[in-house]
């Protein structure tokens, strides 16, 4: 009798489905982007989308620049704002000794991004709940007056989406890091004669600082790719990438849906490169 | 402070809640009333008499049934095999069940727009189903493969040595001390595929419309009542299964991830 | 009762160059309890594993009353495995995982509920069939893996350090125990353990595995008082070892000294061992006494520990009590009683 079945076989069944639709749906996707489009018949290779696209000129190209500086701006600034928050939970979280605070964490990690966003639009759009109280209050006199929240032109519901929802993943890292660490650390620098302040500057951040980098690269990665929340929370422009990115894929103009699929190609690129840079550090963490 | 701390946690969580649940059952709360001044079932009945609801909620829920099993069954040899065994090829195996986990789904979905409509998986609940697999299976598989790391074969080596078959030894022991993390593993499939929006909306090409695809739609400019309603059916699933699972959710955070 | 004979057995495992198990033999006779005892890595409990069915060997036989076993699926061999970590079954209860190896040949519930109460009792834990295995000590824990084990009457029982992990005292009841049930079932054991004093006082016969091979298989006071080679000799606490020409009765011992042999006819290279019990270290010189220097000396209790230092060779003595203290540096003269100096191979 054979015991143990060989790991290949046991691997091959998943592998094979991930390696078949992911190299086939990225084969179709460098196809398209240089122009070859099956389904009209246009077999001839171009570059013509990445010319139009990186010379800010074609259907979709001509807002690429625009939109890219707008993904790199709501990324950035929500990434930042959730690791510095998620820094300040974790911390906090690591001198509870109460269960009930870490299942919070996770209920807030399971809470889909769809409902949040769909929760911020109800309750802070000009006409949602949190205006509504301040006419009540007599702050404002109609919709207007109240502050542009969402749907804004500087990606701020965007960013307030993200700076909140990503906090539960970051701050877990964190803690992860923490709990795994003996016990001692704190207790020695103490010992020593380093006060709570300097503890947690020289001694806790110190020693999450590798993993937070890490965590904090995924995040980017996430928001800079993801279509739901800007497709809800944004305007129509700017607009970020991925947005841009499927209004020209579904484009019945078919040049422009070559444009599409080069800028989901490049957002791809970023991600992976991102994704990259957080393996090494995670690695070299080890 | 801390007291401030621990009730922001909470509000943010709750907040949205009921917030759903005040909107669902108001009709006519408009600006500038503070608060909603009559209480209805109207617009609740109205949103579940539409059977583009419940047809979307059934479709999901079949969709998210067939992708929790199918990543279950792929999973498991495969989560073993990296769990506890050393062999070579295996940081290569890590790294393409990885690589679904930081590839966008919105290129994934594009790419797959193509392959299934040439193949004619577009527009079906297969298709749907074969979509979502990829980004629920690497996450089936690294939950499954952390609680084979802490796994310890002797169990089933103890079983063979007091005359327990192979068929014997995996319903009666493997299957039954693996049942928490199976449990975890298939519900967050489960979660995964049934919120998913964009796969769903790029392969069901408006053929298969499951509920995220009618809050989106509804929360693109719908009435707020009824984005709310839909709002609150589309996250029942999600708290039903963190109440029911609290414990196990707590030890494997970290292996969900983001995945929403 | 069944009598095993292991053969030639031999064991790489894959990924890895060096044997675990080169040229394995041992024959145990029906009814008899024989002890591997080894350092961990020599191969014991691979040598188990093999019999269980859990690893293939390369090549060798394992055979029950004369019959090939390693064609019979591993479930159906007849031979139990009992690990040092008790490995109940977490999810049921005690009568569930006794009962567990007959449920799997489809025993009527009846039979099964009346065996585990009879192997309940045959341990001394009567009446705990409903306790959950969380709430058991880990002496009770090993109690019910070994009625687990015996329940289904194998042809051969294997225990695998099953005590390595249990407090002295729990250890030494549950030694007796163990040795008590074997003689009234009769069944054929193998105990592997790294331990001596726990090897003696399990077997009839104990067998010496080091590096992959057995390199003494004897009763156990004979291979303490007399092991057979330098290695055997060594796992079973011998330290002095003398090596050198012989002649006449005498010994040219390298790095030590000459030294007065019983037997005058030996001649040629040979190598002499004394066990450290055996060692005197006295003030003034005696018959075949050799000068040394204390290194320390340490109060064991039943005895007195001396390392000692003769020529270039460190040795221990293990004086019994009472005995004189002995300061470090202090000159003293070590006496190497002919009569118990024992030839070994090399």
């Amino acid at each position: 009798m054979k015991f143990r079945p060989s790991p290949y076989l046991a691997l091959a069944p998943a592998l094979i489905v991930i390696t078949v639709m992911l190299g086939a749906s990225l084969f179709y996707a460098v196809l398209e982007s240089f122009g070859i489009i099956r389904v009209i018949g246009q077999d001839a290779l171009s570059l013509d989308a990445y010319r139009d696209v990186l010379s800010g000129t074609g259907a979709a190209g001509g807002e690429f620049w625009v939109s890219l500086g707008f993904s790199l701006w709501v990324s950035a600034a929500s990434t930042i704002f959730s690791s510095a928050l998620a820094l300040m939970a974790a911390v906090w979280l690591s001198s509870q000794k109460n269960q009930a605070d870490t299942l919070a964490i996770n209920g807030h990690l399971a809470f889909p991004h769809l409902a949040w966003a769909t929760a911020l639009l109800l309750l802070f759009s000009q006409s949602g709940i949190l205006a509504r109280w301040a006419a009540a209050l007599g702050w404002i006199d109609v919709p207007a007056d109240f502050p542009i929240l969402v749907r804004d032109s500087f990606g701020v519901g965007i960013i307030l989406h993200y700076s909140i929802k990503e906090i539960p993943f970051l701050a877990l890292i964190v803690l992860g890091v923490l709990r795994s660490q003996p016990v001692g650390y704190d207790v020695v620098a103490e010992n020593l004669g380093a006060s709570r302040w300097q503890r947690l500057r020289y001694v806790m951040i110190p020693q999450v600082m590798p993993a937070l980098f890490a965590g904090a690269l995924l995040v980017f990665g996430l928001i800079f790719s993801s279509y739901e929340v800007p497709a809800l929370l944004g305007i129509g422009y700017p607009r970020a990438l991925p947005v841009l990115a499927l209004r020209f894929f579904l484009d019945p103009d078919l040049r422009a849906r070559s444009e599409g699929m080069v800028i989901s190609l490049i957002i791809t690129l970023i991600v992976l490169a991102v994704a990259v840079v957080s393996l090494k550090l995670e690695e070299r963490k080890e | 402070m801390k007291y401030l701390v621990r009730a922001l946690l909470y509000v943010v969580l709750v907040a949205p809640l009921a917030l759903f649940i005040v909107y669902s059952f108001t009709e006519g709360w408009f600006f500038p009333a503070p608060f909603p001044s009559e209480w209805t079932t109207t617009t609740f009945q109205r949103t579940m008499d539409d059977p583009r609801t419940l047809g979307g909620m059934w479709q999901g829920f079949v969709i998210a049934v067939i992708v929790s099993l199918l990543s279950l069954i792929l999973a498991f040899p495969a989560a073993r095999a990296l769990g506890l065994r050393q062999f070579r090829g295996r940081q290569i195996a890590w790294l393409m069940l990885f690589l679904p986990t930081v590839v966008p789904p919105l290129a994934i979905g594009m790419g797959l727009n193509i392959l299934f409509l040439r193949v004619g998986l577009a527009g079906t609940i297969m298709g749907v189903s074969l979509a979502h697999l990829i980004s629920t299976l690497p996450y089936t598989v690294f939950t499954l493969s952390s609680a084979f790391a802490r796994y310890d074969e002797n169990y089933e080596h103890q079983a063979l040595a007091l005359g327990a078959n192979p068929m014997q030894i995996f319903f009666n022991i493997t299957l039954r001390m693996m049942t928490p993390s199976l449990v975890v593993a298939t519900l967050f499939a489960f979660l995964v595929s049934w919120s998913q929006y964009l796969l769903t909306l790029l392969i069901g090409g408006g053929k298969i419309i499951t509920l995220p695809v009618l809050l989106f739609t509804a929360a693109s400019g719908g009435n707020p009542s009824t984005i709310a309603i839909k709002s609150l059916l589309f996250i029942l699933p999600p708290a039903l299964v963190i109440a029911f699972t609290a414990r196990e959710l707590n030890r494997h955070g970290n292996e969900i991830r983001e995945q929403y | 009762m069944t009598k095993i004979e292991i053969t030639s057995l031999h064991k790489t495992y894959p990924n890895t160059r060096i044997p675990v198990l080169q040229d394995f033999n041992l024959s145990i006779n029906a009814g008899e309890m024989v002890t591997l005892l080894g350092p961990s890595g020599s191969g014991k409990s691979t040598v188990l594993k093999i019999i269980a069915g859990i690893e293939q060997p390369n090549s060798g036989d394992i055979r029950f009353d004369g019959e090939t076993i390693l064609n019979i699926e591993p479930n159906k061999r007849g031979a139990v495995l009992m690990f040092q970590k008790s490995y109940l079954f977490p999810f049921l209860n005690v009568e569930e995982n006794i009962g567990f190896g007959l449920k799997m040949q489809g025993v009527s519930p009846e039979t099964i509920q009346a065996e585990v109460k009879r192997m309940l009792k045959l341990i001394g834990l009567p009446g705990i069939e409903k306790r959950k295995v969380g709430q058991l000590s880990g002496g009770e824990g090993q109690r019910v893996a070994l009625a687990r084990a015996l329940v289904t009457q194998p042809k051969l029982l294997m225990l695998d350090e099953p005590l390595s992990s249990l407090d002295t005292s729990v250890r030494l009841n549950l030694q007796a125990a163990i040795r008590e049930i074997q003689r009234e079932l009769g069944i054929t054991t193998i105990f592997v353990t790294h331990d001596l004093s726990e090897a003696m006082a399990m077997s009839d016969r104990m067998a010496i595995l080091l590096d992959g091979e057995v390199t003494a298989y004897d009763k156990p006071e004979t291979l303490f008082h007399r092991p057979p080679c330098v290695r055997s000799a060594k796992f079973v606490g011998v330290d002095l070892f003398l090596e050198g020409e012989s002649s006449g009765g005498w010994l040219e011992a390298v790095g030590v000294g000459r030294v007065r042999l019983k037997d005058e006819s030996k001649v040629g290279r040979s190598v002499f061992a004394i066990r450290p019990e055996h060692i005197r270290i006295q003030k003034e010189e005696k018959e075949n006494s050799l000068m040394g220097v204390v290194q320390s000396c340490l109060f064991r209790g039943e005895a007195l520990e001396v390392l000692v230092r003769i020529g270039n060779v460190m040795t221990r003595a293990r004086l019994p009590m009472p005995a004189p203290m002995f300061a470090h540096g202090e000159n003293v003269f070590v006496q190497l009683p002919a009569e118990h100096l024992f030839e070994v191979a090399a």
